[in-house]
């Protein structure tokens, strides 16, 4: 299981900074809302594919992102055409289709933690403020991403574990042993961060340890 | 508590050439006693650390972890006192673990980033290395341990050996001068077990290794046999794994 959708590369979507293409895709996402001609849609559509097409992701990965997201659509564009017109659910379609192609080309391209950073900087003025801890929040992103995965092979381990033991699915069997084993994972996670000097020091690089005194 | 028995553990570092670089830090047990929920674990330590290559080796719930623990403070004694190089862990412990890295037995709860890279940079951002200096580290790292090419990888998907190997050079990065393992090969097959050995073989940074795997500190230059919450032997790998045999297996 992969929770992360970025793809290695070096392609120029790649290089662009995570604030550029994240403005771009507010920007666009605002747009897209004021637009209604099929047309324009269509080629802002258009557009957003050739952007996911230029990030080289594998067709597999892309497949399998893509394959929900079209189920969904086509639900939805049936479901409007049904109960508005065709020419609604059309241009529904297309804007949707645009705005998903175009936040999958963003996050193929940008590192989860160019991600994080990226929302540290934006909602550093909260902390300002004393409202919330960027730093806080992105390691908890961060970690929620990293862990997902692992969580869900903990799943599968105690199922394939009960049926070997010719328990049949049981809610209340699996989930108890899972949340034990997933709360002494947290412990251990715990001390791995506190192992590694967290929290970063407050200042921004004044005060650094610099080549000399980290070694 | 002090070891009853065994030969005075040997100062001179051990032979591996690249792990005379920097002195290791002196760490040093006052009277430590430590417990979890009424039980004690481990009761009157008086050690002194200060070998380039120490071993660690008892049953299973002796107090192996907790002293690993100890040692970069993520475990405060209830009672006595841990200090590195004079540095107390209970009121500079973040120095301390700037100091002494740890690697976990289990490298899944220790990789806490998603991709690779980010992981090893999270312990440089939390040391305030300069955002520019990072790649750079992370890089040198990665290739000192021949595995530069899982730089952007998934680190969820690598297998168990690959995963150790990261958790280890994420500690490395930091270059701490002494890396505690709490048993860093319980979960390796073979091959991987051996890639790991020689890693902290030829590691600079001083290792305190607790393990279940005798051939593992076959070469150091003390090993201490905890028993029953103390020290039961502290002396040369030879006679710490006879003894541990004859009284513990």
């Amino acid at each position: 299981m992969n929770t992360s959708l970025y793809v290695p590369g070096d392609t120029p979507l790649h290089r662009l900074p995570a604030g550029a293409k994240f403005g771009v895709l507010f920007a666009a996402g605002i747009g897209l809302f004021l637009l209604a001609h099929p047309a324009v849609l269509g080629a802002a559509a258009a557009v957003a594919a050739a952007l996911v097409l230029s990030a080289r992701a594998p067709l597999g990965a892309l497949r399998a992102r893509l394959l929900p997201v079209g189920v969904m659509l086509a639900v939805l564009f049936a479901a409007t055409a049904l109960l508005q017109d065709a020419g609604t659910a059309v241009a529904m379609l297309l804007r949707l289709a645009a705005l998903i192609l175009l936040a999958l080309a963003v996050t193929l391209t940008t590192r989860p933690a160019d991600l994080l950073e990226f929302f540290e900087r934006l909602t550093a003025p909260l902390a300002r403020v004393g409202v919330a801890n960027p730093e806080r929040i992105s390691l908890g992103v961060s970690l929620v991403l990293r862990f997902v995965p692992e969580v869900f092979r903990r799943f599968q381990e105690i199922r394939e574990a009960q049926a070997a033991r010719g328990l049949k699915a049981n809610p209340v069997a699996l989930l108890v042993p899972l949340i034990v084993r997933t709360l002494k994972a947290a412990d251990d996670v715990a001390d791995a961060i506190d192992a590694r000097c967290y929290p970063p020091p407050r200042r921004p690089s004044g005060g650094a340890r610099t080549e000399e005194n980290a070694t | 508590m002090t070891a009853p028995a065994g030969p005075a553990p040997g100062a001179a570092p051990g032979e591996r050439p690249s792990a005379a670089e920097a002195p290791a830090p002196v760490i040093e047990l006052h009277g430590v006693s430590v417990g979890y929920d009424g039980r004690t674990v481990l009761s009157g330590l008086d050690l002194r650390l200060a070998e380039r290559r120490i071993g660690v080796i008892g049953q299973n719930g002796s107090g192996k972890s907790t002293l690993a623990r100890l040692l970069n403070g993520l475990v405060v004694p209830d009672e006595g006192r841990v200090l590195v190089d004079g540095r107390d862990t209970r009121t500079d412990g973040r120095r301390v673990r700037s100091e002494v890295g740890f690697v976990f037995q289990n490298p899944d709860n220790q990789i806490v980033f998603p991709i690779v890279a980010e992981d090893m940079a999270f312990g440089l951002k939390n040391l305030g290395l300069p955002k520019k200096e990072i790649p750079g580290r992370v890089a040198e790292a990665l290739e000192s341990f021949g595995i530069g090419h899982l730089a952007e990888r998934h680190s969820h998907l690598l297998s168990g050996g690959e995963k150790q190997l990261v958790a280890l050079a994420s500690v490395m990065v930091m270059r701490p001068r002494t890396v505690v393992f709490d048993e860093p090969t319980t979960l390796l097959d073979l091959r991987n077990r051996n890639r790991i050995r020689d890693a902290v073989d030829a590691m600079a940074p001083a290792a305190v290794v607790v393990t279940h795997d005798l051939e593992l500190v076959s070469g150091y230059d003390r090993v201490l046999v905890v028993h029953e919450g103390g020290i039961a032997f502290d002396g040369a790998p030879g006679e710490a794994v006879a003894w541990y045999r004859e009284h513990c297996s």
